[in-house]
């Protein structure tokens, strides 16, 4: 069918407005569709990862919001010493909107070596060294400072917190892109309140041999008769839970997402079955010539597969540079879920552009493969 | 053998409780080289008899043979293939494709056939000499007279050089002048590259162009006022 490109490209530009149309909707449509497979995957990664299920995080008992939950910051040193635990990292976390919020900053206050050892970043700009020396300090997330349009040296306010940013970091968790590192003694004393201290959670550490569950249930009961009761969940179960309202509304929204899917076909299939209406006649003729029925089908699948094909294109390589400009993300309770942009989240997209082209042409095709010629090459 | 054997062709059309059948047990034979005009009343069933033909209509009984080759036993399929290599097809309004050039209306039936490009190029441009349009060749359908489209229709339908050229009212829709044009090509085009002609027409001065003129008349042929068939043609 090579030899009859021209035909079909100038055909699609015959009628340029239909064909722009059409193919800026399935632009629309394929960006909405990455745009939410993003946010799902997101939610995804944070149940999913590595360290989602070999970590425990120990958490006030019956509190959500990071703001409420205080625990003593001395449990670090009971919790150590139980078997299977290899290392606790003591946190307070400080947000400035517990809600669902699509700019909330969360910042996450670790001393700076067991930031260095528990977490895989590495830094885009600024150096450790000042942080390290710094009070006030903070290492940011490279989607916290594109957001925020933040730079090394800039200070930084949220609400009470005033930090300075000694440096820029991208991590290998997406999630963790969007949060702001602080000294754990500077997040305890800020605020006027005194939290020295008391911490918000504790983040446990596995060894590769230990049993999640068992050393959470040991936590739990090692403080059930202690000042403040806790829970202790894994990483994953913890994240899930904080952000369960929002996981919920995130698995309605991806119906959206087949909606979308939906929507590309008909819209091509609309546009295929009007252009071979218009040429009832032009495919008899090319029949006439010598074009078999077959060849007339694909001809017309090939007109659909390039408009969904084209519209596909634009709308996933679009989601992409949105997605990866934007650094957007969602928090809720300290949580947040990354929207990154991905390589399979894009073929993805171009596939399911491919498959609906195919099938919007084929109806359309057989329509027209199927025509009479004589009874075709006399319409007007 | 001759070129064409149309033997005993019947074509029907059921309309509701009544039977219409425009062809009714017609025999023709076509010599190759030949030029033949088709007339008759309307509705006495020439188009009907030409797209049979053609190729492009499939006959309720009897059998076409082309060169050898029955072409009322092929397959939808190869029946376009066949015609893709032995028929061209004159229609009364050209049926241009609008979205493609001269150049690249007349290069269409070649791209069905295997051929390299350089071979096509050298052809399409023997097809638009002949019918005096190579100044036209990047000119889009819209941008052309209705005799200049008629003339690149005839390049299309001579280029690949087919066994058959058949033509239904080729200047229906034409003026005098244009007419006359376009009729003195058809004779050209056999009298001087020697393909054989079918023509249907209802213009006697047309019909008369041709080397031999045969009618329909209630679903049979006449010519030379006397019924053909197989039988009178062959013992002739
Ligand atoms: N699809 C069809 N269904 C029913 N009848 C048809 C159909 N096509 C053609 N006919 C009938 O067959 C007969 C012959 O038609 P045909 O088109 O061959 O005539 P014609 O000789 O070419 O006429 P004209 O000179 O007007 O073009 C006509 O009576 C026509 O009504
Ligand atoms: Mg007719």
């Amino acid at each position: 069918m090579f030899p009859f490109a021209p035909y079909v490209i100038k055909s699609l530009w015959r009628h340029r407005a239909r064909t722009i149309l059409t193919v800026s909707g399935t632009a629309v449509a394929l960006l909405v569709f990455c745009f939410i497979g993003s946010v799902q995957k997101g939610l995804l990664a944070l149940t999913e990862d590595q360290q989602a299920d070999r970590t425990l995080i120990v958490f006030q008992e019956n509190r959500f919001c990071p703001q409420s939950s205080k625990l003593p910051q001395d449990y670090a040193t009971t919790i150590s010493k139980l078997s299977g635990v290899t290392e606790v990292v003591p946190m307070k976390v400080f947000t400035n909107n517990c809600r669902a919020s699509l700019d909330s900053i969360v910042f996450q206050g670790i001393s700076a070596e067991q930031l260095r050892v528990c977490r895989d970043l590495t830094l885009l700009s600024g150096d450790w060294s000042a942080f390290e020396k710094q009070d006030d300090a903070a290492l940011i997330g490279q989607a916290v400072a594109g957001r925020r349009k933040l730079v090394t040296g800039d200070k930084f306010t949220i609400g009470d917190v005033s930090v300075v940013v000694q440096g820029i970091f991208e991590s290998a968790v997406a999630a963790e892109d969007n949060l702001v590192f602080t000294h754990l003694d500077f997040l305890q004393r800020t605020r006027g309140v005194n939290e020295y201290g008391t911490v918000t959670q504790l983040e446990v550490h596995l060894a590769d041999n230990a049993d999640p569950e068992a050393v959470g249930a040991k936590i739990d009961a090692e403080f059930h008769s202690g000042p403040v009761a806790t829970t202790t969940r894994t990483k994953g179960m913890f994240q899930a839970d904080t952000v369960a309202d929002l996981a919920e509304l995130i698995g309605f929204v991806h119906w959206l997402g087949y909606a979308c899917v939906g929507l590309v076909l008909s819209l091509v299939a609309t546009t295929t079955v009007m252009a071979v209406q218009d040429r009832i006649k032009e495919h008899a003729v090319l029949q006439t010539l010598g074009v078999r029925p077959l060849g007339v089908f694909r001809l017309v699948i090939a007109e659909s597969l390039l408009l969904s094909v084209i519209g596909g294109m634009i709308g996933v390589v679009g989601s992409m540079l949105f997605l990866s400009s934007t650094g957007l993300s969602v928090a809720a309770e300290g949580v947040t879920i990354a929207f990154r942009p991905s390589w399979d989240l894009a073929v993805q997209g171009i596939l399911i552009a491919v498959v609906v082209g195919l099938v919007a042409g084929i109806a359309p095709g057989w329509q027209a493969a199927q025509s009479q010629i004589v009874n075709a090459l006399k319409q007007g | 053998m001759s070129l064409v054997e149309v033997n005993n062709v019947t074509k029907e059309y059921a309309n509701g409780e009544e039977t219409i059948r425009p062809l009714d047990g017609v025999s023709l034979t076509i010599e190759r080289g030949d030029f033949v005009s088709l007339m008759g009343a309307s509705g006495s069933g020439k188009s009907t008899l030409l797209n049979l033909i053609a190729g492009i209509d499939l006959a309720t009984s009897g059998e076409i043979i082309i060169a050898d080759t029955d072409i009322t036993r092929l397959s939808r399929g190869k029946l376009a293939d066949w015609r893709a290599a032995n028929i061209g097809y004159i229609f009364q309004t050209h049926n241009l494709i609008p979205v493609l050039t001269a150049y690249e209306n007349v290069e269409l039936p070649l791209v069905l056939l295997p051929m390299t490009a350089a071979e096509r190029r050298k052809r399409v441009q023997i097809a638009l000499e002949a019918v005096d349009l190579t100044s036209r060749a990047s000119h889009y359908p819209r941008q052309m007279s209705g005799g200049q489209e008629q003339r690149v229709g005839i390049a299309r339908a001579i280029v690949a050089n087919p066994t058959i050229v058949v033509a239904d009212e080729p200047t229906g829709s034409l003026d005098d002048e244009t007419t006359e044009q376009i009729l003195e090509l058809l004779s050209r085009v056999n009298q001087e590259l020697g393909m054989t002609l079918l023509m249907v027409t209802h213009d006697a001065d047309a019909g008369a162009r041709a080397r031999r003129r045969i009618r329909l008349e209630r679903g049979r042929l006449i010519e030379n006022g006397q019924e053909t068939s197989t039988r009178t043609l062959r013992t002739a």
